[in-house]
């Protein structure tokens, strides 16, 4: 027996994941978070119990263990990264200050700026210059690089990061400087721009440089200590790791640019959302995942959820490495509701989970959306929440609603049921923002919710946005986890390349994406993998001139690594038709008499390896379900005695006709006025309108 | 096209008849959907346009004015284009006979003279209607062009003494009727532009409204346009409610300030904006008497909506960020313009050149006035640039091309009480995206050669402006360049006795015998090789600089943000050890001794 392992480490509980065959075994335990290697090998150890096996013989038989890790959004949420130093191009040493001018709140003059992790001192200049087509302006001045060196050490920089201009079309300067900085500066973690991000424009590059810089020693440790302990405890193959591509790599690529483990969390649930709607037939999905503090919003596309490598601002920085889109808002089950002036808001401060909902008991004092849904009936202070851990109270919920109501001229009730009808507005309009300029229109999606508290709002924002079906997995608590393994290792890297499309180089494509193919084959061959497992998407990004954004598009899909037989004289043109294509599917337009350019050239290779099945269908008949007991609840039609279904009594082929509350491990499943849920041969629920 | 009209299209509007009553959380709920949708048009719009200062820079509003011509909800975008409008709307709903309105049209507006601001902002708009039939509201999505057909490319003539030299004006022209594109008026207008980019412009424009106007089509459904014109009543009721309540926090009283620009595009020097903010109780009002009104200036006129925009642009910084935007500011503020000052000018006035200088002069007039009172949000929102260099040329193919110098660059961000000047502007353009050096050197002949910050660029203060860059770019090319120079003799003004910027210089030719400083405006052929260095403002410091805090005047010293020298002339501040060696510290006992001596000066001296 072989095993895959998944592994997600949230803020308070890491998730596992184990395939076995085409089982599927889930376990949580707390996270520990002075060493995040330690809960995971609790964990696994937790598992080789489970199977009956040592440590070592569990780890022996492990193919693949696979992991998410929230170390670097962490280093940047607590800004405790490396102590950075930027060097770059004389002239322009501001550019990561000026943001090209961005400002988060165009209407508050006391926004704060953003913590700097290259303060002006410690951002140095050098002499040099590289012209857009590779020239080299004027030669790298050596002696002013040793002086940066010199300041920068003075200043005990543990991390340098090297951006100059164009260095992503001629690199020369930057390798040599990087050879410079690495004998000037002992010790320190140096990141060289056209290997972080080989793309214009600076202040995107350079910024993306900066924060991998300023990650890179703590996730490049961290990862280093969970290899030596698996090592140590028996496994023997490459540590896999998520990046917020939604693809996995082997430690040793990821070492290349730590950045592209930021923001993979989320990118996993989107993954195990792709793979799951697709193979229950649903490939445009709407995912949302409604967890504690926020709510993240995705959308799937024929069963993909395309990295985008573009205006990517996390923690306030940009990052410019290809990331599944993910946007968050802050509505989560702590967000707190307040009155504002005589308007009521929800959000976006949260009581996170410590103190928390007052609910919770631990002390929180104002209220939250979770204690709205108390308050609602909707959740139970009865039984254990959360699979048991602890029981809700619903000491002080009341008396905190009564304090809105007071401002807002009503009771508790009214104020609990306007937090509902507020947060669940501030959803669908985050949902909108979302699919905004995609050409999407959320009613042609199936909604898939997941995270503790997304089933609770799922239907009832489903109907808001017009969409009719949503499906609630019963893994859903622990998605990410499940993401990763159903994530395949990936490389997505992408080169400048800017000529129109009717003066294009082929020799200079060509050479870019045989680059791009020796770079995939090099990390997929030490991940041991063969040249026929790696399966390559050519993909161009292109705009009509004047355009900022380009449109990303496969030019050729699913083909062999570095085969480039394709390529011939019809290329430009061939190019032009896609590019077309692609725009008239984006924008519902294109300029027939303008021809577009090239801004890059994109390569998209991945080895598909084993993902947890996932069953389909209606097939099983059951008989009516019945509801445990009853509860006084508001599912938006006022209070009613409500029928509450226990996940665990429910059966494939079951439906559970409105208005009714099912409560499952870690999350409760509204079926709102309208809507039937039905249970697939899985044991996953499909919400139904009507 | 008169002043009478003016007073028309700025007469305060009766909410819409309604027979439905709504609470407050609907209605934030519908507002809410409403925003949502001007953020899915804009969107729209930035991605499809093909020019730049729109799908990079950002310049572009969606926002919704209701069947009466109020602001009703939702704008996303600039500030200065929010507040602007409606206006041009109202022209089109006194003429909706005339100009037979009605479901799938779309319209374009961009007359100065009929509620528009300067001719570059298109305003293309298409109103929605119930099921009855019945006009409820109006989509509405402004951009900012590169060009408009007129004398000179981009819209903006130094030299131009009326606005048909800037362009070409619609009052209201229909693109398209009852949903089918009027194909030949829509040629007329792509004709009428230099830029092949255009045509993709306007199109993603209307566009973008059609978008709108479908989704308003799906609220009013969904809501009913009883309860949706309710919303919209409730909306601007409450935000009028809200502004009083800021206003009546303030101290009764008069609060004035005046601002001078160096010199219209002419010579005149010392133009004059003069505002007065009179406090009673809850009403607020600015009022513009005693700015300039000599007929004979030049390229310093500013149109009445935009004025009006400009005033308001301000309030708004001035009061909790989080009151919403629409009608109900103009119902609690009274702004009170002469008729034929630069701030409303008489008819066929240029209009270009006007939403930079007085507009931004008016803008910072009204924040030294309300200086007074919400000083903890006194910060200028506005651009003292009197015009970024454009650099114009042709490629080999004979197509003209325009780097327009929306570069990256620091100006004009002063400091807030408690908060130094930070970033590249001040918050209100803080949504336009700024051009990089590698977008614009693979399109145009240019090098980029610096722009840095300037040491002691930046006003001092107890919270220091953030030091305006000096750019400096080479044109590869034989190229036009055209420039207008103003705030060197009156730079940004500093707020509570904080310092004021930077003064402005733009020179030419740096460096060849041919070096010379822009004084006024320039309209030069520079030879390949020319190198022109814009050296900006910066912005301007809060409070007194002696009050600041040593050790943060240390942390700037390090950051070479100030000079040493500047830590102690304008500062007080004693430091020992290097900045070389990065061991500088405050010599407190010498720093207050320093400073007791300075005050005593300045007393002395006053």
């Amino acid at each position: 027996m072989t095993y895959r392992v998944g592994i997600d480490i949230g803020g308070t509980f890491t998730d596992f994941a184990l395939l076995k065959g085409e089982d599927v075994i889930l376990h949580k335990n707390l996270s520990t978070p002075e060493d995040r290697s330690v809960g995971v090998m609790e964990g696994l150890g937790a598992l080789a119990a489970r199977e009956g096996l040592s440590l070592g013989d569990f780890l022996g038989a492990c193919e693949a263990i696979v992991h998410g890790t929230t170390v670097a959004d962490n280093t940047l949420i607590e800004m405790n990264g490396a102590l950075t130093g930027l060097i770059t191009t004389e002239g322009f040493r501001d550019e990561i200050e000026y943001r090209r001018g961005f400002k988060e709140d165009i209407w508050d003059v006391r926004l704060e700026p953003p913590r700097q992790i290259t303060p002006r001192r410690r951002r140095l200049t050098v002499p040099e210059r590289i012209l857009h087509d590779g020239t080299v302006h004027q030669p790298l001045d050596e002696e002013a690089l040793r002086e940066a060196c010199r300041k920068l050490r003075l200043q005990n920089v543990e991390a340098v990061a090297i951006s100059f201009l164009f260095s992503f079309v001629n690199p020369e300067h930057e390798r040599r400087a990087k050879e410079i900085v690495t004998r000037e500066i002992q010790n320190a973690y140096i990141s060289a721009s056209h290997e972080v991000l080989p793309r214009a424009p600076e202040y995107d590059r350079t910024s993306t440089t900066i924060v991998n810089a300023y990650v890179g020693p703590r996730v490049t440790a961290y990862l280093e200590r969970l290899v030596t302990r698996l090592a140590e405890g028996g496994y023997r193959n490459q540590l896999m790791v998520m990046q917020a591509s939604g693809g996995v790599m082997t430690k040793d690529y990821i070492d290349g640019a730590p950045i592209r483990v930021l923001a993979s969390g989320p990118a996993g649930g989107v993954i195990g959302s792709a793979h799951c709607g697709k193979a229950k037939g649903h490939p445009n999905l709407l995912c949302v995942d409604m967890g504690g503090t926020s709510y993240d919003m995705s959308v799937v596309v024929a069963g993909e959820a395309p990295a985008e490598a573009g205006w990517n601002m996390h923690h306030r920085y940009l990052i410019g490495v290809p990331m599944v889109k993910v946007e968050t808002l802050g509505a989560g089950g702590g967000s707190i509701c307040h009155v504002n002036a005589g308007a009521l808001e929800v959000g976006p401060k949260s009581a996170g989970s410590e103190p928390g909902p007052i609910c919770y008991g631990r002390g929180g004092t104002r209220p939250t959306v979770t204690d709205a849904l108390v308050m609602l009936g909707i959740l139970s202070t009865d039984e254990g929440f959360a699979g048991g851990s602890f029981r809700l109270t619903r000491d002080g919920v009341d008396a905190a609603f009564q304090a809105v109501g007071d401002e807002m001229g009503y009771g508790a009730e009214d104020a609990a049921f306007d937090c509902w009808r507020v947060v669940n507005a501030n959803m669908s309009q985050g949902v909108r923002r979302t699919t905004a300029g995609k050409g999407i229109d959320p009613k042609d999606l199936v909604m898939l919710a997941y995270g503790g508290n997304g089933p609770a709002f799922a239907a009832i924002q489903a109907e808001d946005l017009g969409i009719t079906k949503v499906l609630v997995p019963k893994a859903s608590p622990t998605f990410s986890a499940l993401g990763t393994l159903v994530a395949n290792p990936t490389i997505d890297e992408e080169r400048s390349y800017i000529a129109s499309a009717h003066a294009l180089d082929l020799d200079r494509v060509r050479q870019l994406w045989h680059d791009l193919s020796e770079r995939a084959r090099r990390y997929f061959t030490a991940a041991r993998f063969t040249p026929e497992q790696m399966r390559v998407n050519y993909q161009l990004n292109m705009r009509y001139p004047g355009q900022n954004f380009s449109l990303s598009f496969d030019f050729r899909a699913d083909a062999k690594l570095g085969d480039l037989s394709f390529m011939d004289d019809g290329f430009g043109e061939r190019a032009i038709a896609l590019f077309n294509q692609r725009h008239m599917a984006e924008y519902n337009h294109i300029r027939e008499h303008e021809v577009p350019e090239v801004s890059g050239v994109r390569l998209a290779a991945h080895v598909t390896t084993p993902s947890p099945r996932v069953t389909a269908g209606f097939t099983a008949s059951a008989g009516a379900p019945v509801p445990a007991k009853h509860r006084r609840a508001n599912l938006g039609q006022g209070f009613g005695e409500t029928p509450v279904y226990l996940g665990r009594d429910l059966r494939p082929g079951m439906a559970v006709p409105s208005p009714a509350i099912i409560e499952e491990t870690f999350t409760t499943i509204v079926v709102y006025p309208g809507w039937t849920a039905r249970v697939d041969d899985a044991g996953d629920y499909e919400l139904v309108k009507g | 096209m008169s002043f009478e009209l003016n007073r028309k299209l700025a007469a305060p509007r009766d909410p819409l008849p309604t027979t439905a009553t709504i609470d407050q959380v609907t209605a934030d709920i519908i507002r809410g959907a409403f925003e949502t949708v001007c953020f899915e048009s804009a969107t729209f719009l930035g991605r499809a346009a093909s020019s730049p200062i729109i799908n990079q820079s950002n310049e572009r509003n969606a926002a919704i004015v209701d069947a009466h011509g109020r602001l009703a909800m939702g704008a996303v975008g600039t500030p200065h284009l929010t507040f602007v409008n409606q206006m041009e709307t109202r022209w089109g709903l006194m003429n909706l006979d005339r100009y037979d309105w009605g479901p799938g049209d779309v319209f374009l507006a961009n007359d100065p003279d009929h509620g528009g601001g300067h001719l570059p902002d298109y305003c293309v708009y298409g109103p929605v209607y119930d099921d009855k039939g019945e006009l409820i509201c109006i989509q509405t999505l402004q951009a900012h062009q590169g060009d408009t057909g007129g004398k000179d490319p981009g819209g903006f003539s130094l030299d131009a003494t009326d606005v048909f030299t800037e362009g070409v004006i619609y009052p209201c022209l229909k693109l398209v009727h009852r949903g089918e594109l009027r194909q030949d008026v829509f040629d007329f207008v792509v004709r009428n532009n230099r830029f092949a980019t255009f045509a993709g412009d306007i199109a993603a424009m209307i566009g973008g409204v059609q978008h709108a106007v479908r989704m308003l089509d799906g609220l009013i459904g969904k809501w009913g346009a009883e309860t949706v014109k309710a919303a919209i009543n409730h909306s601007i009721e409450h935000t009028e409610r809200r502004v009083r309540e800021e206003v009546s926090r303030w101290p009764d009283g008069t609060y004035e300030a005046t601002v001078l620009i160096d010199h219209d595009t002419a010579g005149t020097r010392d133009i004059k904006v003069h505002v007065a903010c009179t406090i009673a109780g809850d009403q607020l009002t600015v009022d513009l008497a005693g700015t300039d009104d000599r007929p004979n200036l030049v390229g310093v006129w500013n149109t009445f909506a935009n004025s009006r925009s400009y005033v308001m642009t301000q309030v708004v910084a001035a009061m909790d960020p989080t009151i919403v935007k629409n009608e109900g500011f103009f119902n609690a503020v009274d702004i009170v313009i002469p008729e034929g000052c630069i701030a409303q000018p008489p008819a066929n006035k240029p209009a270009a050149l006007g939403s930079f200088h007085p507009a931004c002069e008016i803008t910072e007039a009204v924040c030294l006035a309300l200086s007074a009172v919400a000083p903890e949000r006194s910060q200028p929102q506005l651009y003292k640039i009197g015009m970024p260099n454009a650099v114009i040329g042709f490629d080999d193919n004979g197509m003209m091309w325009m780097d327009q110098g929306v570069d990256c660059r620091s100006m004009d961000t002063s400091a807030v009480q408690g908060i130094d000047g930070w970033g590249s502007c001040p918050n209100a353009l803080g949504s336009l995206i700024l051009s990089e050096a590698e977008d614009a050197e693979s399109r145009f002949p240019i090098l980029n050669i610096s722009r840095e910050m300037t040491t002691d660029g930046g006003g001092a203060g107890q919270w220091r402006g953030s030091p305006g860059s000096l750019n400096v770019k080479q044109v590869l090319k034989p190229t036009t360049a055209m420039a207008w120079m103003v705030s060197a003799d009156h730079p940004l003004r500093g707020m509570c006795g904080g310092d004021d910027a930077i003064p402005y210089t733009n020179h030419f030719e740096v460096g060849s015998p041919n070096e010379r400083q822009v004084a006024h405006t320039a309209q030069d052929l520079l030879p390949e090789g020319a190198v022109i260095a814009y050296q900006h403002g910066g912005g301007a410091g809060f409070g007194p600089a002696l009050l600041r805090d040593p050790e943060a005047v240390k942390e700037d010293v390090l950051d070479e943000y100030v000079s040493p020298e500047a830590a102690r002339a304008k500062y007080g501040v004693v430091l020992t050890g290097s900045l070389a060696d990065y061991t500088l510290a405050v010599d407190h006992a010498a720093t207050e001794a320093l400073r007791a001596d300075m005050r005593a000066m300045a007393q002395a001296a006053e």
